[in-house]
């Protein structure tokens, strides 16, 4: 079985989870102190992963860290549909790409700046807050776009991809680190058709859809 | 520039209400929840929980209600007024706890609403005169003033230039806040109507109409090039907007709770007829059986739950009580069903016969002595003839809310059976009983009753005997008394009205003699007490009065046994006293 190395409120941790939930995966978790005890830090947990970050998992000795990564490795992996992480089909699975480096740009931005209110990291929350909304505006119009084409997700496929995943908690959580989705209403119906997929699981700040 | 706070202003667009969505918008500082329900009315409510102050943003729109995030407050559509509060779920919320709403009207795909607006939105030639096609609305960090300025020189190209550039631009103003532009290059013109929404004093959306919607196979090219052309626009504004000294912000006033929902509410002085609504439907719904949906002629009819009542003042001057049949969110009328009694004293006779379609009638506002609870793992619901009539707002509450129930209907024969319309859309959880004998009928009662487990409850309506045969069944069966909710049609009890004796008003310090003869409640108000009542014959519960000491005469089929042992309430209208003297908590 899979070994997450986990915190329960990470946003890049909570990935892992929904992800093996969509997939349907078993795991065990082991929570990590991240805060306040910084467990990440430690020379424990250096052992496991050197560049002292989680998420990391532990599939039957293979050990993999870096969020975007990992939902790669758990696509590839474990999804016989070949939906997520698109690798038959060239043309989807640069989009993938690039929407998972686009990823980057938020978990570095909304989720950083969450980071700093929350946990008090010691980051620009200006930069941060700045950087979220112009994201947020360019994939709000993107969203948008993407409806008129009768298309729900991030790529043009006519499914989820991991792209979806890597980008949805740094967007759902936001509004903790004081980045409001106020002006983006396509990025808000988008969060409604992520929570509405089969196997969707929540975290404290993430709430799911009604029940009808 | 008009007075912003009263204009009307778009502040959504018609795809930003898709199904069972709540959109967060912002109007003049002031956040709001703007939900379409499954009738299509549009809600747009102040963006805050009367509760604890949570945005109702992300709260839950399931097609009838909104319900909070946080504690699960559940609001009705349209009326915006409390229906159900998960932590008091044996009691029906306070008609006065209600969020505060904004109007809203649909117009050429925009939803508009204001603060406080005058008339009606903007009517605009060419919109009127069109096919409007909407543009995808964009977000600006500038204020209105400074958008519309910019937008005067905005320019775009004319449908079938698109790929060309330098077309010619004229410029009409639309109203406080909108500018219509056109453009032309060669023979080849289109015209878009910009409106500018005030989000805040630093932040606008611009929501463009076209006044032509194009070909489908050129849409997509037209979406682009106007959002290319915009977001340069919005570049444009935000770079002005920068220089300028920042506007003091726009901040909301969030209304005071109201007085009549922070104090104790006057109690009721009679039976007060405050509503009135025209019968804008009359049908046959089943033999025997006249349904009417009632519709206000004023302001919006207020918030009912299931299981609630209204009296019905009849032009000949009779007052009847009949329990609404309306699901959750269905509150643009109320809806009642109304059984011809052979018997009648003119109630039901008049409502079968006089009454028609257009006619005007005084009712009471809704009142809930019948409340259900949301917290049960089973409900089973019992209604006996138009006794089925409050078991079908109950059963439709329940499936909106994917909770687990039965509902046992007992009717003469499928021509008696009422209301298919809303039987139908409560799948399998109907059971229909038909043509059965009295001893029938408690064998299929006493089989709907036979387990009792944690958390069940049961609700019956129906004839006397039938609710005294489910009361005693569903005893045996282990039911405590607390699970079995019964509301009667009428106290069929001789009423025993000789005995004399005092009523000591504790909180008045006033002693009052009641006469045989005349009853607790007329005695009161002869007194000028101020009484609240309604069937006035012990059986729906408005006139109920907490007592202090005494024995109580209880003469009503309002309070079950256990209550009645507890012997701390009464019903004023025909209940009396043993002892020599009551001493009432009022």
């Amino acid at each position: 079985m899979i070994t997450l190395y986990d915190y329960e409120l990470s946003a890049n941790c909570y990935k892992q989870r929904l992800m093996m939930s969509l997939l349907d995966v078993a795991y065990e978790s082991t929570p990590i102190d991240f805060f306040p005890g910084l467990e990440h830090k430690g020379d424990d947990f250096k052992k496991i992963n050197p560049m002292g970050h989680i998420p990391v998992i532990d599939d039957a000795g293979y050990v993999l860290w870096d969020a975007h990564a990992i939902l790669v490795y758990l696509a590839a992996k474990f999804d016989p549909s070949g939906r997520w992480y698109p690798t038959s089909d060239p043309e989807l699975l640069g989009e993938t790409a690039s929407w998972m480096l686009f990823a980057e740009g938020t978990t570095n931005t909304a989720s950083a700046a969450r980071l700093h209110v929350n946990l008090g990291y010691d980051f620009d929350i200006e930069a941060c807050r700045t950087g979220a909304h112009h994201l947020f505006r360019l994939l709000d119009e993107h969203l948008w776009f993407r409806e008129r084409e009768g298309k729900d997700w991030v790529c043009s496929s006519d499914h989820p991809t991991i792209a979806d995943i890597a980008i949805f908690p740094d967007v759902v959580l936001s509004e903790e680190g004081g980045v409001s989705r106020l002006d983006y209403p396509a990025l808000r119906r988008w969060t409604d058709r992520v929570k509405a997929l089969p196997g969707f699981i929540v975290m404290p700040g993430i709430f799911p859809l009604g029940t009808s | 520039m008009a007075d912003a706070f009263s204009s009307w202003h778009p502040l959504a667009t018609a795809y930003d209400l898709p199904h069972r969505h709540i959109f967060h918008g912002q109007l003049l500082g002031r956040e709001l929840a703007v939900w379409r329900a499954d009738d299509n009315f549009i809600n747009v409510w102040e963006n805050r929980c009367l509760h604890r102050g949570v945005r109702l943003s992300i709260g839950t729109n399931d097609g009838a209600e909104l319900t909070c995030r946080y504690h699960g407050w559940r609001y009705a559509n349209r009326s915006a007024g409390c229906t159900y509060i998960p932590a008091h779920p044996a009691d029906a919320p306070a008609r006065t706890i209600c969020n505060r709403t904004f109007p809203a009207v649909e117009r050429y795909g925009l939803i508009w609403s204001g603060e406080n607006p005058d008339g009606q939105p903007p009517m605009v030639e060419l919109l009127e005169t069109g096919s409007p096609f909407l543009l995808r609305n964009l977000p600006v960090n500038a204020s209105a003033d400074v958008v519309l300025e910019a937008l005067r020189d905005h320019s775009f190209q004319p449908q079938g230039r698109l790929e060309g550039q330098g077309a010619d631009m004229t410029v009409a103003i639309v109203g406080d806040y909108g500018l219509a532009l056109t453009s032309t290059d060669g023979q080849a013109s289109t015209s878009a109507v910009f409106f500018v929404q005030p989000v805040a004093a630093d932040r606008s959306v611009i929501r463009c109409v076209l006044a032509e919607t194009p070909p489908q196979s050129e849409q997509l090219k037209v979406w682009r090039h106007h959002a290319d052309a915009l977001g340069k626009l919005v570049n444009r504004a935000e770079a002005t907007f920068a220089t300028l000294p920042a506007p003091a912000p726009l901040v909301a006033t969030i209304e005071e709770v109201p007085i009549d929902l922070s104090v104790m509410p006057e109690m009721a002085t009679d039976r007060r007829a405050a509503l009135r609504v025209e019968v804008s439907r009359k049908w046959t719904t089943a033999e025997g059986i006249a349904a009417f949906e009632l519709t206000s002629i004023g302001e919006p009819l207020p918030t009912f739950q299931p299981g609630a009542h209204i009296d019905l003042h009849l032009p000949n001057g009779l007052v009847r009580q009949y329990s609404l049949t309306n699901g959750p969110g269905e509150t643009a009328y109320y809806r009642i069903g109304v059984k011809l009694d052979p018997d009648s004293a003119g109630g039901s006779r008049a409502l079968h016969e006089s009454v028609r379609e257009r006619d005007v009638l005084a009712i009471s506002e809704p009142r809930n002595n019948f409340p259900l609870r949301r917290d049960a793992l089973r409900t089973l619901l019992i209604g006996g003839g138009i006794g089925v009539t409050p078991m079908l707002a109950m059963a439709q509450a329940l499936h909106v809310m994917n909770l687990n129930f039965e509902l046992h209907y007992f009717a003469q024969s499928n021509a008696h059976l009422a209301f298919e319309e809303i039987r139908n859309t409560l799948g399998n959880s109907v059971k229909v009983h038909l043509g059965l004998s009295p001893e029938q009928t408690r064998a299929e009662i006493e089989a709907a009753v036979a387990e009792f487990d944690y958390a069940n409850q049961l609700y019956v309506c129906g004839p006397g005997p039938m609710l005294e045969a489910t009361r005693e069944l569903a005893a045996a069966a282990g039911w405590p008394d607390e699970t079995v909710h019964f509301e009667y049609f009428k106290n069929t009890n001789e009423i025993d009205d000789s005995s004399q004796f005092d009523v000591a008003l504790a909180r008045s310090a006033v002693t009052l003699p009641v006469p045989s003869g005349s009853s607790i409640l007329e005695v009161l108000r002869a007194n000028g007490v101020a009484m609240p009542s309604s069937c006035e014959q012990g059986a729906c519960g408005t006139c109920t009065v907490p007592v202090i000491d005494g024995d109580i005469d209880h003469q009503d089929v309002y309070l079950n046994q256990t209550e009645r042992a507890a012997g701390d309430k009464i019903m004023t209208c025909v209940s009396r006293a043993t002892s020599t003297r009551l001493v009432l908590d009022i």
